[in-house]
């Protein structure tokens, strides 16, 4: 008896988590249906599947955004900040945690504790700073982005390299190595599973910030981000465009997501905990 | 590698250079010039606490950081319920469940910005269309009143982290020997008991850090403000994170918009800082 | 697998220091001797016509390559130029938006009074961007705004809109046209987008300002106060509009109050200017051409009079070389002057020129063309609002938002809005 309750219970659990689950998509089949219609039509209603399946809006979006070129962009921002934030996070977490000395704990507090400071109260000084030197472009944005990024980076490696044993490290000197050597080819594909970490939670901040790149970044460099404010103007908010501007905007994603949805969950579960 | 150690430096530098650049420096110069009449080029004197006396007495300041704050209370108690809340749906045996963590935890990974768009669609257009439909006043004009703009922005939000928080559940949830359960359901603990005595005090962790983690979110957030209400209406939907934003390159009165980014900072390191000690004292009890 | 990895880090290396370049990297693509004009533009509207203007000078002078960057729409136009000057890639020409921008930018902009444009321009228009005998921008064209109208339905209700003068002539059609709802087929008689903080803070306080500044930008601009003399006026506008327009207005847009409600013919009358025609007659091109009027704002004692101006302004920037200044201004010349440029203006940008030497029959649509009867008739009011302090459109916009809410009394509003102005302008 407890056991064909307890099924039955499984059943209407089931039953809820894919309504719910179907709730939690309605958003974007909302925005996909609705990409499809004539202006006209999404002024006579939203709820319907369209009349005919236009995707005119699709091909004048993507080319009102320039969407290849803003991909581009997006693209290689975020890969080239992640690489960075990688390579420098992780050699400097590494000098951080084999210096045991008080002013390498001092360094690893200043670090931990720039955490605490939220973008908006660096952010007037920084933008005025960089725009001095003409560096508000896509390499100072880098840099920065390697600013921001670096604090948390270095948090995680630091706690993965205590794992690592030093005597890897004096077995790889005897044999000759010198300290880049040691690191690069003993020690940083050891800290490969915590670099899977430290690109996704990266990749996820970097790929849609919005706020800091429209202080730095000019129109011929927009990354996608920068872009979805295209179809929202003083004289022009047109759905049709934009809901099939923001479709495209979100298909990348999804594909990313699909691809490495094990890696991506499994990161941010690990960098929330910690 | 020891202080004196060159490559100790050379690891160090890179990382060094830019947090001394983008944050430490900025920081620093930006408390500076918080006392001074700055205006983002120049400035020409120290103005005191001037400032700071006038960001108390505005209004819509003062009702920006009000705003946030029901924001952020709301928002961390609806996010720790529900992230709860599906973390739980999806540990039971259920066939979906690996779809339904897909899927909940999707809005997660797109900006914030897209998803206010999404979601204005959603507030004006669709929620106007049931209303006329089923008839119902209160479908009408949402995002064009502070309460509905509210409701709109704690609504994206939820939807949007809820992913989230439900991951920082499970890490803890699946944690929980089997054994134990199994053992208390031997001895007849019913399935509130199990939960009120067994799951709630093994994953009291995760709610201490999804609430830190939340609260800060909450007040830090800006894109899906921007793009839900963008202020409106009358600037009544303001956030702090935008209201500095607007004083500073909108009205261009830098000196005065760093001000409100001190304070702004000073709120958020005192919810960090009450976590540090929070832990700390947590650590130290058990 | 070693070698792979120090290759690895190589190519990050090159990338980062290749990414160097991409920042900047645009403005030397061309030939030596060619001369680069980049032109950085705030009306998106136009800028695919725009383009195809640029192509056909490019074709007659092949030494000029002409780039051309228009921001707007959504994103923050004036923001953008500021990047674009602080990041150090200056534009040649770049388009201005009255004395408020002109000051902002005063350090680059070029003397244009030697150009040809500089003696067309019409009377009065070259004012706010004057200064110390050094002119300082030319005009893209007028615009000009007021109460749009169903020609049809006033027709029907039995409205004469010549007879419509001043605010009680206004309130009563409005009430007739109120009557006959069902009979119009209309849901009601306004669409009024409260939720565009410009349309009541910059456009209709503008046509009860305007007097008090004798309708004149730079007075506006220098003053540093204001009376608002006229707030009962525009009070009584505001909430005829409101009470009679579609609800929540605090959530109508612009979108919404154009192209859905008055080009659907849901409404009668909307307060916006020529620029929604192309909006119109997208969604339907008949009305657009035959269905629509345009009426003035009633304004007591200055009845019969549209508020026509000019929305922005080019600027060449004195920081290039003198070749490349002289190369910018006879683009600008050749683009108001040659019969080509004349036709791309008058047909494809449709523009309302604010130039001598055209022939103003060719203006293509209706509304624009009833706008440019009012300008040459000299029936018109000033922009004043162009000269408004920093952000005080959007300000006084917020503070009717307030009280079409009910959050503030309208004498608040009136007190507040005078104060914010006294601020602002130090």
């Amino acid at each position: 008896m407890g056991r064909s309750k307890e099924r039955r219970n499984l059943l209407g659990l089931e039953v809820f988590g894919i309504i719910l689950g179907l709730v939690w998509l309605a958003p974007f089949y909302l925005m996909i249906v609705n990409a499809f219609k004539t202006k006209r039509e999404i002024f006579s209603g939203v709820l319907g599947l369209p009349e005919m399946f236009t995707i005119e809006n699709f091909i004048q979006a993507f080319e009102e955004l320039t969407f290849l070129k803003s991909l581009f962009n997006s693209i290689l921002i975020s890969t080239l900040s992640i690489a960075v934030i990688i390579l420098f996070s992780s050699m400097a977490a590494y000098a951080l945690n084999r210096n045991k000395s008080k002013l390498s704990g001092v360094f690893f507090f200043v670090f931990v504790a720039a955490m605490l400071i939220p973008f908006q109260s660096v952010m007037i000084p920084l933008i005025s700073m960089f725009g001095s030197v003409n560096m508000l472009n896509a390499p100072g944005l880098i840099f920065m982005y390697l600013g921001f990024g670096c604090s948390l980076s270095i948090f995680l490696y630091h706690g993965a390299l205590t794992g690592i044993p030093k005597a890897l490290d004096e077995a790889a000197i005897i044999d000759g190595a010198n300290r880049f050597q040691l690191f690069w080819y003993v020690i940083f594909p050891l800290l490969k599973p915590i670099s899977v970490t430290v690109a996704i939670l990266n990749v996820i901040w970097i790929w849609n910030d919005y706020l800091l790149p429209s202080l730095v970044l000019g129109e011929s460099n927009a990354t996608i981000p920068l872009k979805m404010f295209y179809f929202f103007g003083q004289y022009t908010k047109q759905w049709h465009l934009a809901l099939a501007g923001l479709s495209i905007a979100v298909i990348p994603v999804i594909i990313f997501y699909f691809f490495a949805q094990k890696q991506i969950i499994n990161g941010v579960s690990e960098g929330a905990v910690k | 590698m020891s202080n004196r150690s060159p490559w100790f430096w050379l690891f160090l530098s890179p990382v060094v250079l830019s947090l001394l650049l983008v944050v430490v420096v900025p920081f620093v110069y930006g408390f500076i010039f918080s006392f001074t009449d700055w205006n983002g080029l120049v400035a020409n004197s120290f103005v005191g606490f001037q400032n700071y006396v006038q960001l108390f007495q505005e209004a819509e300041f003062l009702n920006s950081i009000w705003f946030t704050v029901k924001f952020a209370v709301v928002t961390v108690l609806l996010l720790n319920a529900m992230g709860l809340g599906l973390a739980l749906l999806v540990t039971r045996s259920i066939r979906s469940n690996n779809w339904l963590r897909t899927i909940f935890f999707m809005p997660n990974l797109i900006g914030g910005l897209i998803l206010g768009f999404i979601w204005q669609f959603i507030f004006i257009n669709v929620f106007s269309d049931i209303g006329n439909r089923i008839g119902s006043e209160a479908l009408q004009g949402w995002l064009s009143t502070t309460s509905t703009g509210f409701w709109g922005l704690v609504i994206l939000t939820a939807w949007q982290m809820a992913g989230y928080i439900m991951i920082i559940y499970i890490a803890y949830l699946e944690n929980i020997p089997k054994e134990l359960i199994e053992a208390a359901k031997i001895d007849g603990a019913s399935s509130v008991q199990r939960f009120k005595n067994i799951t709630f005090p093994l994953v009291a962790p995760a709610f201490t850090v999804s609430m830190f983690l939340t609260l800060s979110m909450g007040f830090k957030i800006y894109d899906q403000n921007l793009s839900l209400t963008n202020g409106g209406p009358f600037n009544s939907t303001q956030m702090v994170a935008m209201e500095i934003v607007r004083t500073a390159f909108s009205d261009n009165e830098m000196a005065y918009a760093q001000a409100k980014a001190v304070i702004f900072f000073l709120i958020v390191a005192v919810i960090a800082l009450t976590q540090v000690f929070y832990n700390k004292k947590r650590e130290v009890e058990m | 697998m070693k070698k792979k990895g120090a290759a690895l880090v190589s190519v990050l290396f090159a990338g980062v220091l290749a990414g160097c370049s991409f920042g900047a990297g645009s403005s030397s693509e061309s030939s030596e001797d060619a001369t680069t004009i980049e032109i950085f533009q705030g009306k998106v509207e136009f800028n695919d016509q725009f383009e195809e203007l640029a192509e056909k000078y490019e074709e007659e002078n092949p030494e000029v390559d002409i780039k051309i960057t228009s921001v707007g729409g959504g994103s923050d136009y004036a923001g953008s130029l500021k990047t674009k000057f602080a990041s150090g890639d200056e534009p040649e020409i770049f388009s201005i938006a009255g004395p408020t921008e002109a000051a902002n930018y005063e350090e680059y902009l070029a003397d244009l009074s030697d150009t040809e444009l500089a003696d067309l321009a019409l009377e009065g228009t070259l004012n706010p961007v004057t200064k110390d005998g050094e002119l300082h921008g030319l005009p893209f064209n007028q615009e000009g705004y007021g109460l749009i109208y169903n020609k049809d339905m006033f027709k029907e209700a039995g409205i004469d809109p010549s007879e419509i003068l001043t605010y009680e002539d206004l309130e009563k059609a409005v009430q007739t046209l109120d009557s006959q709802k069902d009979e119009l087929g209309i849901e009601t008689v306004f669409a009024f987008p409260a939720k565009e903080k410009w349309v009541p803070g910059n456009h209709l306080s503008n046509v009860y300002l305007a007097p008090e500044f004798n309708h004149m930008v730079m007075e506006a601009y220098k003053a540093e106060g204001v009376q608002f003399e006229r707030n009962k006026e525009f009070k009584r506008m505001i909430d005829l509009q409101n009470d009679y327009s579609i609800q929540p207005t605090l959530s109508l847009d612009y979108s919404q109050q154009v192209e859905q409600y008055f080009s659907l013919q849901e409404v009668a009358i909307i307060q916006q200017g020529n620029w929604v025609y192309p909006s119109v007659e997208q969604m339907d091109s008949d009305f657009a051409k035959e269905g629509m009027g345009i009426l003035p704002i009633p304004v007591d004692g200055e009845e019969g009079k549209l508020p026509v101006g000019v929305p922005n302004y080019w600027a060449v920037n004195n920081n290039s070389d003198d070749e490349t200044i002289q190369a910018a201004k006879d683009f600008l010349d050749w683009m108001y002057t040659s019969d080509v440029g004349k036709d791309y203006v008058l047909n494809e940008f449709k523009f309302i020129p604010a130039y001598e030497g055209y022939n103003t029959d060719e203006i293509s649509d209706p509304l624009s063309k009833e706008i440019y009867q009012y300008a040459s008739e000299d029936q018109t009011t000033g922009w004043v609002f162009l000269g408004y302090p920093g952000t005080w459109g959007d300000y006084v916009g917020s503070n009717v938002q307030k009280y079409i809410d009910g959050e503030m009394t309208w004498d608040e509003l009136v007190e507040d809005s005078k104060q914010e102005w006294t601020r602002m302008d130090q």
